[in-house]
């Protein structure tokens, strides 16, 4: 026992000491990250750990945030908040970071930001959490602002969805999707915005993930003469519902979620059932900014950026040491106030990579706007934190996928508004 | 407050609170032998008891009572009574690891309501915005968490006194008698199956309290916190600290705390940038290197059971 504490002493005195030297040798920014390396998320949180890193390594190549040297401190939540917030903790007091990024999991990202960033005024900004218990959070005053994320939630596509389905004058829908917390949550919001607009909503119906057969779904899904069905699927298992429902005589005219716009599910399903089909996407998956990223990606792992979470990590760092750059100074209030000027707005576009973070910090040296176009494309982050993108309207026209229509952000703010009033 | 201290405040609340959650193990396992390893259901009905209780009104969900949180906790530790009551009906009869498997189980399914039944326990989204008691009473949230590590800390110490009493009482004596023989103690014209029955409603009781001071400091709960792990957490705190003796059991649940969460403090601070995507194995096997260490020299436990040997005996 006196051993254990006389090496817990020494260790403890040698990392105080260590911190000491650390401020002392150089000027440097702390940037802490919480994501899940071990537990059940471990599969994808290193390499979201390395986007992070990557967006660091090359801000610093561009020669720092403020003339500081930016360090990045990554800490392991193992899947569990109390480990989470731990380590959140110990990044807020002890490194005194301005920033966190993080975490992957919503149950993880909630109790750090109620217990640990907003009490502290710490920016919080996610690059995975999707709940949308986050933007009620916000709306009712709850994260102050210190709250943003770098991935779309379905509020936008589930109100843009709905104002087509207006547009089409479907009044009568149905609603077959997967049961997971993506597909509740859109189906959800889709349902209450088709409602807002006056159309009706005959039946809602989950489905659970790789089955041979979805005729029981499908046929309480045609219960009360639908017009129209709303799928919320993935390729496979949404080509195998789209089939049967076709095969029971269900009206061909379907409302597809953005996971479906594959060649594999049109082929499969058989494109000549599909002429009256519209189906929504993200329109900035591919651009400039997004390869400027892939290409610095595969120069340093060595393979292509192919997993979840890498582009919106990325872009979470990446706004958070331009906010900091463009307030001046590394502390959470003004980052929460400063991620809107450098993200939306009429600036001059700067992309991901060490020149464009040159270029950015060169702009606002000279006092010029910028606006980050990113990993994930154009950032714009509303009241609540979230981001809205562009959007697309696929649909099927001799054979193959096309694009119907595009929606920028202007637009699709519109239908929001529609929908929210 | 400078950072470190800040932190050793904030650690040492959640570490207080687990040392309560030990406590109620501790009584279970440590003096009547019960197995009981669903210790982190228990823990989450306390949790979303008190959650529903304090939580404000919300259109969506079946609680939002808006309840002053003593109240709610109170109410939170009922629920965990209650549904303990109800448990140990049914599976007290078991012997040891069947009663593990038991109480497994009913951990597993209890996270598994907590995640579905959405009216009441906002499904995977979990219970948003929870007010902190008194938290606007306070200028700086450095001052409210020396607030709440006072609460804790004065309701841990309150629960161990109770322990301290109880377990030094001819009541507590029983509890032994039922641990070592069950068939003596019988014999003696006590009854096992009561005594089994009050320890294990006692302990679980414990638990949900720690649960709803866990919900009072965090202000939100998700099924993603009562992962069966927590249990597995728990246990390595009581075997660790010496099952059996209530400052054990303190003492074991803020070591194996401190182990499991400044280890990573550590290794962030150690390794170098390039590495620091594997930090988080490193510190898992950290973790279960100083457990197994601690177990081979201190096999009872750093503060193990004191000897109770009849003062005519000696």
């Amino acid at each position: 026992m006196r051993h254990l504490l006389a090496t817990g002493a020494v260790g403890a005195v040698l990392l105080l000491g260590s911190a000491g030297t650390a401020s002392a040798q150089s000027c440097a920014t702390s940037v802490g990250a919480v994501l899940s390396i071990t537990g059940s998320m471990a599969a994808i949180g290193s390499a979201i750990g390395d986007a992070g890193k990557l967006a660091v390594d090359h801000f610093n190549e561009a020669g720092g945030v403020n003339d500081c040297t930016v360090r990045y401190i990554l800490r392991d939540d193992q899947g569990s908040p109390n480990v989470g917030v731990d380590a959140a903790k110990t990044l807020v007091e002890i490194e005194k970071v301005p920033v966190l990024l993080g975490a992957i999991q919503s149950g993880v990202s909630m109790p750090i930001l109620s217990s640990v960033t907003v009490p502290a005024k710490v920016t919080q900004i996610s690059c995975c959490s999707s709940a949308p218990s986050f933007t009620a959070l916000s709306a009712e005053g709850g994260t102050q602002g210190y709250w943003f994320r770098t991935l779309p939630t379905d509020r936008p596509q589930a109100a843009v969805l709905a104002s087509i389905a207006a547009e089409r004058g479907y009044k009568k829908i149905a609603i077959i999707h997967v049961n997971s917390d993506y597909g509740n949550s859109l189906a959800g919001s889709f349902k209450k915005d088709v409602e807002k607009l006056g159309a009706t909503v005959t039946s809602v119906t989950a489905y659970n993930q790789e089955q041979a057969s979805y005729r029981a779904e499908v046929n309480a899904a045609l219960q009360g003469e639908p017009e129209a069905l709303f799928l919320v699927a993935f390729p496979a298992d949404g080509a195998t519902v789209t089939r049967e429902w076709i095969s029971f005589g269900g009206p061909q005219k379907f409302i597809f979620s953005n996971a479906l716009r594959a060649d594999e599910f049109v082929n499969s399903v058989g494109a000549q059932y599909l002429t009256e089909a519209f189906g929504i996407d993200n329109a900035q998956v591919e651009g400039e900014s997004v390869d400027a990223f892939n290409k610095s990606w595969e120069a340093t792992f060595g393979a292509a950026p192919n997993g979840p979470g890498l582009h919106t990590m990325y872009d979470a760092a990446a706004v958070a040491l331009l906010a900091m750059e463009q307030a001046g100074k590394a502390d959470g209030t003004a980052i929460r106030d400063n991620i809107r000027k450098v993200t939306g707005g009429e600036g001059e576009p700067v992309y991901p990579g060490a020149e464009g973070f040159k270029k950015a910090k060169q702009l606002i040296a000279e006092g010029k706007p910028i606006r980050y176009v990113g990993a994930t494309g154009p950032l714009e982050f509303d009241e609540n934190g979230d981001v809205t993108g562009p959007y697309l309207i696929w649909g099927v026209k001799d054979g193959a996928l096309v694009t119907l229509d595009k929606w920028d952000n202007a637009r699709v703010g519109g239908a929001l508004a529609a929908v929210e009033n | 407050m400078s950072g470190f201290a800040a932190y050793l405040v904030f650690f040492l609340i959640v570490a207080l609170t687990y040392s309560i959650v030990t406590m109620g193990l501790n009584l279970q396992w440590g003096y009547t032998g019960l197995f009981n390893a669903g210790v982190v259901g228990f823990f989450a009905i306390g949790a979303y008891g008190t959650a529903v209780l304090v939580g404000p009104d919300r259109a969506q969900l079946i609680g939002g009572f808006a309840l002053p949180f003593p109240v709610a906790v109170v109410g939170g530790m009922a629920l965990a009574a209650l549904a303990a009551l109800v448990v140990g009906l049914a599976t007290l009869k078991l012997r040891e690891e069947y009663l593990a498997i038991a109480t497994f189980g009913i951990a597993i399914s209890i996270q598994l309501v907590a995640l579905n039944f959405e009216a009441l326990t906002g499904g995977v989204n979990g219970l948003v915005g929870l007010p902190r008691p008194l938290f606007t009473a306070f200028g700086s949230p450095g001052a409210y968490n020396l607030f709440y590590l006072a609460v804790v800390a004065s309701v841990a110490l309150l629960v161990y006194v109770a322990l301290e009493v109880a377990v030094r009482s001819p009541w507590g004596r029983v509890l032994k008698a039922v641990r070592e023989d069950e068939t003596a103690a019988r014999s003696l014209g006590k009854n096992p199956a009561a005594i089994r029955l009050q320890v294990f409603v006692l302990g679980c009781t414990l638990m949900g309290l720690a649960g709803g001071l866990y919900v009072g400091f965090i202000g939100y709960v998700s099924p993603l916190d009562f992962l069966p792990i927590l249990t597995f957490q728990i246990w390595a705190m009581l075997i660790v600290g010496g099952s059996g003796n209530n400052l054990g059991a303190i003492v074991g649940a803020v070591g194996v705390w401190a182990l499991w969460t400044m280890s990573g403090l550590g290794v962030s601070r150690l390794l170098p940038v390039a590495y620091q995507s594997q930090g988080g194995a490193i510190q898992v096997i950290i973790i279960g290197l100083l457990i197994v260490l601690t177990l081979l020299f201190r096999p009872r436990g750093l503060i193990g059971e004191a000897e109770a040997v009849s003062r005519h005996a000696r």
